[in-house]
């Protein structure tokens, strides 16, 4: 019996035949995640529905010689969950089950597939709520925020995933299970809780996650101010930082990307506008309102032009619903677009935009620009149309250009979706080979073999040896057959 | 009638534990291309049937429209699939997917055909889609083919065969209702029921006695050909009598007959009327939905009506869309474009009319259900909310959760996968018992069966209701207790103008 | 060996004294680099020759840990100690691994901000800081150093200076080994540089005590006065305990003046039926919270460390109570009750203290949480490893040590499982 075959027939005795795809038509399905560019056909989708199988998965994959990726819902931006040709590919979408909500503790335990809207859901009527928000939140995973270390419009304030998970159970590449901290703080030893958040998907699979939920604030106060350029909210950024006030979230928009976000969801955005701030203060009423009022003046002080505030509940979900939508509502503006994540120092800001626009022109493509001025995730949105010669492969050059820019400004290539397949080559840009080298000690810990999500985050695999000293060539990458991409 | 006594008893199994998972596949014929079939048939190597190219030329699904998804997956939570399998393939990007695969030269087969099926046509991810992608279009096409192209078991086609060849019908639903009239009042079906055997009966059957409710008194005589408007007439109207509905819900004909006419439309209901072919056109069965909709094309022609008013959900999505289906036949394709442009879901014409006739109060509490074809397929949310609002007294509960997942009745959904359906049904009933109310309306004589059956099925009956009733009991002040208790009720109302 | 360091250290190599023993076990030499290259090329040197070395800034934290299985030499970060760059536009500021957290402070309020750490240990550097996860009150608000750190330059036993994280605040560009340098005690590397974001110093504060007067709180009736706070939609920067008999809560608000006496008084109200709360002024506020955490321990005391979910200090309580009754042993019991962390000190008779300890390790265990000690003579630790168990994660947390560190270079033995 051939190898795959054998493969097939071991999953579907361990998992149950419901458990296992392995119908070509079927497989191509999950041949991309939420970046279409990149795509591979596994050689086996499994669906496992509980943490033993999935550890019954990862066992017959470690002893069979097999590689595996994980993957949740599947809306990721950076091919983490992009498969690996003749692997094994684990969803964890059936493990929806919240396990447990403790309340007092302010823990709520979940398995993998557990959507990240739903814990809000779950325990929204005691008033609390999870804070990392990204703008996927109804459909993207728990585990894959694990993950990527997800962030969302309001982490500059309340951090990102990695502050909110305080407990993990992993199966490890070799199958087995361990556990990483729970729901009490500090448990003693390596911070592998932390360590592990943030790995995409290359040290093992969590298959439940302790989370800390927050207690919602008392007010939230939204507003929406328009200027005339990107410069000028940018400068209202900075003076609202410089009086002090960390706001819960601030969003700024270019005329393009709010053209295309009226387009598609018509949340009445002030037309014209050059830069379109949206500030999100919460927490203690008198607290709230004092800092509104600052926030108000300094918009003034830097020239807007108009000025919203959201007077209720509903008009604050129509000011967000615009900026959620904006990278699909690219769709109605262009028939292609890139979706780029870079982070620059927030000081920073003009000057890169106007690099940006220099780039755009040069490559002769337009570029929608999103921001999460707070803490200086940007994300450049660089359309094209597909159908035209030479066009994507333009635009992917522009999106490096653009990275490489932020990275001038001592940014970083990725806040929030991660390096996985797409990012890897410009790891280089922004580390050494040592820095790279030294990473991946800790991957030569969890993943000896090589076979937990392989290809990811890293140009270049590290040998996994006993022996100390500085980074030797990996014989791949000697025999050429590796790319340093 | 279908039996499923041939699915493998370990899948059998596996779906009815638990919820199905991926429901057992219905055993394909060992592939040999047949005489009707489309040239280019292959036999699956698997042993089942599998056809290259997937689709034929006579309006394949467009790719370009495939091109517009992001595949950004923002659909997936509204999709009733995903949420019950989990699985890629059985969710709207999922599908797409696969039709753009069939359309880059994979073959049709068992499996992709199968996912195609399982969709339930409900639209949520249309409402979802941030990219507005036409999944209606996409999966109509889609459907299309596979009904053309695709070789069911011999077991599948039969059990549709009966569904299509029935339900359209009028004269021979009328001819299957009289001994079904009698089952129900001689009392043998509580009996049946009560006995347990059905949990024993092949799936589909299974599902076929649950759905069925009690047959209406009033029947096809329900609804006079001619109500004058009270009053000053505002508009003329026809009025579609449909298939399931003149038969099981005769009383909410009569009920909308009578609020339109106290709200200043004369209404008419030709007596020639059939099938509108919503069935068909949701099914992929284009010849016989086309055939339908030119039938009723000419017969609310010739009635010279201003607007087609329509009282269920799906039969109104699928007259609003004439004008794409006869898109390419010369003699009706303007015709049905503006024919198309007269229909109205009577809760959306009663809201552009504007309420005149006074209503009286109803104290009670009612839940409304958004039926699929309204909310998704016509975007028809705050009109029946609206009309439910000007009755005094009564209190509107909103279903706690999971508003826009379907209940699972889709069209014959429930009829051809009886275990996905079920387990719909009984998510959709657990959260409409949760809004605590004493009443369920809904604007849909499927939705209404189905949530009924789940309901029964949990020991937790709650009278149902169609928008249309609650109003015609408003208008009339007919008191809360008999509205909640019909059908006894119904048999003391007086059609006004009729004699008792 | 000695002329090879003094080619890279210079004259700042030296025998080391009995006050640099750490637990007893006394080093040959104290070794101060200028520099990371400098720090880099003394580790390499240790590396190949098979040497213990230990990492020190200020010396305060020094007794956490099991003794040392060896130790040959003290490298002494007190040399590197500049704030090399604050980016006050940012919130972000980059400083040496020796620097003082108090001169840190001090430089970071000149733009209105303050790395918002407050451990009680006050000549503590930044690198121990980290290499201890050591953290204040403030813990409850702002989290500790995993929650504050952004970048970090480190250098492994065999000379190789590498860094992760970044000068932004957000980041997800490879593996996030900030977390895993911090509290890692120095077993993994020495901390050269590190990266912090930053928040602006509060315009205000006000405290809120309860009860005021008389005594304490029972077990319950705290827990319920903690959850109070934390289910209401107040923000305390601070919310702290303390146990002698009876419990006394403090709560500290901070932000604008009408935010912070708005909110004090919200407070003072729910705590108010628990007999009597005081609301105390700006002046009064930050003595009292300088003077938290810092009781005197007994010489040859032990200072425990335990952590429990939030909700278990009711349980907590009841159960040292328990444990120590009859036992003059138990001095005082205070911690962080929004957080889940208490500190407890124990007398000095080293038998009774390692029972109770044992005893209390396994209650602890039960309801989800772990005891660590911070300092403790050298019979108990002989005794009793201070860190506990530490579950299916201890071979993970072996083979990530054998990675970054496969000679045992750095802090043999004081660490976890004997790493």
């Amino acid at each position: 019996m051939d190898r795959r075959a054998r493969l097939v027939r071991r999953m579907e005795e361990a998992l149950g035949a419901v458990a296992v795809v392995s119908e070509r038509a079927e497989l191509r399905t999950y041949e991309c995640d939420g970046l279409t560019s990149y795509r591979v056909v596994p050689s086996l989708v499994v669906l496992p529905e509980s943490a033993e199988q999935v550890q019954r998965a990862v066992c017959i994959c470690h002893q069979e010689g097999v590689p595996f990726v994980a993957r949740g819902s599947g809306t990721g931006l950076s091919g983490g969950a992009l498969p690996v040709e003749d692997g094994v590919l684990i969803v964890l979408a059936r493990m929806r089950r919240i396990l447990e909500v403790d309340i007092p503790s302010q823990r709520v335990v979940v398995e993998p597939g557990v959507i990240n809207l739903w814990v809000t859901e779950a325990v929204a009527p005691q008033g609390y709520y999870y804070a990392p928000d990204p703008s996927s939140q109804l459909v993207c995973s728990i585990g894959g925020n694990v993950a990527e270390n997800s962030g969302g419009a309001h982490c500059l304030k309340y951090g990102f995933t990695t502050n909110h998970v305080t407990g993990l159970e992993v199966v490890l590449p070799t199958g087995e299970t361990v556990q990483f901290g729970g729901k009490a703080l500090d448990t003693p030893g390596y911070d592998l809780v932390g360590a592990f958040v943030g790995s995409e998907g290359t040290l093992g699979i969590a298959t439940r996650i302790t989370l800390r939920i927050v207690r919602k604030p008392e007010v939230v106060r939204t507003l929406l101010a328009a200027f005339v350029s990107m410069e000028e909210a940018g400068g209202a950024v900075s003076g609202i930082i410089a009086a002090g006030i960390l706001p819960a979230a601030v969003e700024m928009m270019d005329a393009l990307s709010r053209e295309a976000a009226e387009a598609a969801v018509h949340a009445g955005y002030p037309a014209g506008a050059g830069g379109l701030l949206i500030v999100e203060l919460d927490g203690p009423a008198a607290e709230v309102e004092y800092q509104f009022g600052e926030v108000e003046r300094i918009c003034h002080q830097n020239g807007c032009t108009e000025l919203r505030i959201a007077r209720n509940d509903e008009e604050r979900v129509l000011m967000w619903k615009g900026r959620r939508a904006a990278f699909a509502a690219m769709g109605r503006i262009s028939p292609d677009y890139y979706v780029q994540d870079g982070v620059i120092p927030r000081t920073a800001l003009p000057q890169v935009l106007r690099k940006i626009a220099q780039l755009a022109a040069a490559h002769d493509l337009r570029v929608a620009n999103v921001f999460h001025a707070g803490d200086g995730n940007l994300h450049p949105l660089v359309l094209y149309d597909g159908a035209v010669e030479g066009q994507a492969e333009r635009a992917e050059l522009l999106a490096g250009e653009i990275l490489k820019a932020c990275l001038e400004q001592g940014g970083s290539i990725t806040g929030e979706h991660g390096v996985g397949f797409d990012k890897k080559r410009y790891m280089p840009d922004m580390f050494t080979t040592t820095d790279l080298a030294t990473m991946q000690l800790l991957r030569c810990a969890f993943d000896p073999d090589h076979r937990c999500n392989p290809g990811k985050v890293f140009p270049t695999p590290r040998l996994c040896g006993e022996v100390p000293g500085p980074y030797r060539v990996h014989p791949l990458e000697k025999a050429g057959l590796a790319e340093r991409m | 009638m279908a039996d499923d006594s041939h699915i493998p008893a370990q899948a059998r199994a596996a779906a009815q534990s638990g919820g199905a998972r991926r429901p057992a596949d219905t055993v394909q014929e060992v592939g040999v291309a047949s005489e009707g079939v489309a040239a280019g048939a292959v036999a699956a190597p698997r042993g089942g049937f599998s056809i290259l190219p997937a689709f034929d030329e006579h309006h394949p699904p467009s790719f370009q429209l495939v091109e517009e998804c992001v595949h950004c997956g923002f659909c997936l939570p509204s999709c009733p699939t995903y949420l019950l399998f989990g699985e890629e393939m059985d969710s709207p990007r999922g599908r797409i997917y696969l039709m753009k695969e069939a359309l880059q030269g994979e073959p049709l087969d068992g499996a992709m055909a199968r996912h195609f099926d399982l969709c339930l046509g409900c639209l949520a991810c249309v409402t979802a889609c941030p990219s507005g992608v036409r999944y209606e279009r996409l999966i109509e096409a889609t459907r299309q083919q596979v009904e053309r192209r695709y070789r069911r078991s011999v077991a599948d086609r039969s059990f549709r065969a009966l569904i299509y060849q029935l339900f359209p019908y009028p004269a021979r639903l009328r001819l299957f209702t009289a001994p079904l009239g009698l089952y129900q009042r001689s009392g043998l079906q509580s009996l049946v029921r009560r006995s347990g055997v059905p949990a024993r009966f092949p799936s589909r059957l299974r599902s076929l006695e649950e759905l069925m409710p009690p047959l209406s008194p009033r029947r096809d005589t329900g609804v006079p050909v001619w109500t004058p408007a009270l009053g000053s007439e505002r508009r003329r109207v026809g009025l579609l009598l449909g298939c399931v509905q003149r038969f099981f819900f005769g009383e909410v004909n009569a009920a909308t007959a009578r609020v339109l006419s106290a709200e200043g439309c004369g209404v008419l209901a030709p007596q020639r009327q059939g099938c509108c072919g919503a069935l068909s056109l949701h099914a992929g069965r284009e010849a016989e939905a086309m055939r339908f909709a030119r039938k009723t094309i000419d017969c609310f022609e010739a009635a010279g009506v201003e607007t087609v008013a329509v009282n269920v959900a799906g039969c109104g999505s699928a007259m609003k869309e004439y004008g794409y289906l006869l898109r390419d036949d010369p003699q009706y394709a303007e015709r049905a474009r503006q024919f198309s442009a007269r229909v109205r879901d009577v809760s959306e014409l009663l809201s552009e009319l504007g309420p005149v006739a006074e209503r009286h109060a109803l104290p009670l509490t009612v839940v409304y259900h958004d039926a699929c074809h309204l909310a998704h397929g016509q975007g028809i949310r705050a009109q029946p909310r609206e009309l439910l609002r000007q009755i005094p007294g009564l209190t509107l509960h909103e279903v706690p959760r999971e508003r826009e997942i379907c209940c699972g009745s889709a069209g014959t959904y429930n009829l051809l996968e009886p275990e996905p359906a079920r387990e719909l049904g009984e998510r959709k009933a657990r959260a409409v018992l949760d809004a605590g109310a004493q009443l369920l309306v809904t604007g849909n004589p499927g939705c209404h069966l189905q949530i009924q059956a789940a309901l029964r099925r949990l020991h937790r009956p709650l009278p149902a209701a169609h928008v249309m009733e609650v109003i015609d009991a408003s208008i009339r002040g007919v008191p809360v207790d008999a509205l909640v208790q019909w059908p006894a009720a119904s048999r003391r109302l007086a059609w006004p103008g009729a004699g008792a | 060996m000695d002329v090879r360091l003094r080619e890279i250290v210079g004259a700042h190599v030296w025998e080391a004294g009995t006050e640099d023993a750490i637990d007893g076990v006394q080093p040959a030499l104290v070794i101060e680099p200028g520099s990371v290259e400098e720090a880099a090329a003394v580790l390499r040197l240790a590396n190949e020759n098979n040497l213990a070395v230990a990492p020190r800034g200020g010396g305060s934290k020094l007794g956490w840990g099991n003794p040392p299985e060896r130790l040959d030499w003290i490298l002494s970060t007190v040399r590197m100690n500049r704030v090399l760059e604050h980016a006050a536009g940012d919130l972000v500021v980059r400083v040496q691994a020796g620097a003082c957290l108090r001169d840190v402070q001090q430089e970071l309020a000149g733009a209105g901000q303050w790395l918002a750490l407050d451990p009680p240990e006050a000549e503590g550097t930044i690198g121990g800081i980290i290499a201890a996860n050591d953290f204040g009150s403030h813990r409850l608000r702002f989290g500790t150093v995993r929650d504050l750190l952004i970048g970090i330059t480190y250098v492994l036993p065999d000379g190789t200076v590498a860094k992760a994280g970044g000068k932004v605040v957000k980041n997800v560009a490879g593996y996030d080994l900030n977390k895993l340098f911090t509290g890692s005690l120095g077993t993994l590397g020495l901390i050269a540089e590190a990266i912090f974001r930053l928040h602006p110093v509060p315009a205000s504060s006000r405290a809120v005590v309860a009860p005021q007067s008389g005594a304490g709180m029972g077990a319950g009736e705290l827990g319920g006065a903690v959850q109070s706070i934390l289910d209401s939609s107040l923000v305390p920067s601070a919310l702290d305990f303390e146990w002698r008999e009876g419990g006394r809560l403090f709560v500290l608000f901070e932000g604008v003046e009408t935010g912070v006496t708005a909110q004090a008084e919200a407070a003072r109200q729910l705590l108010d039926r628990r007999g009597g709360a005081a609301i105390l002024e700006d002046v009064q506020v930050r003595p009292l919270w300088q003077g938290m955490g810092r009781p005197q321990l007994d010489r040859n005391g032990t200072r425990l460390k335990i952590t429990t979910p939030i909700a278990e200090l009711p349980a907590l309580i009841t159960c040292v109570e328990n444990l120590a009754a009859g036992h003059p042993l138990v001095r005082t019991m205070w911690g962080h009750a929004g957080s889940g962390i208490a500190y407890l000190d124990l007398g000095a008779d080293e038998q009774p203290v390692i029972a109770l300890l044992a005893e209390l390790r396994e209650k602890i265990a039960a309801l989800g949480g772990s005891v660590v000690a911070h300092a403790a003579p050298a019979g108990v630790k002989r005794a009793l490893d201070v860190w506990g168990e530490v579950g299916t994660a201890l071979p993970l947390m072996l083979a990530v040590k054998r990675q970054f560190d496969p000679m045992r270079v750095m802090n043999p033995g004081r660490f976890v499982g004997g790493i």
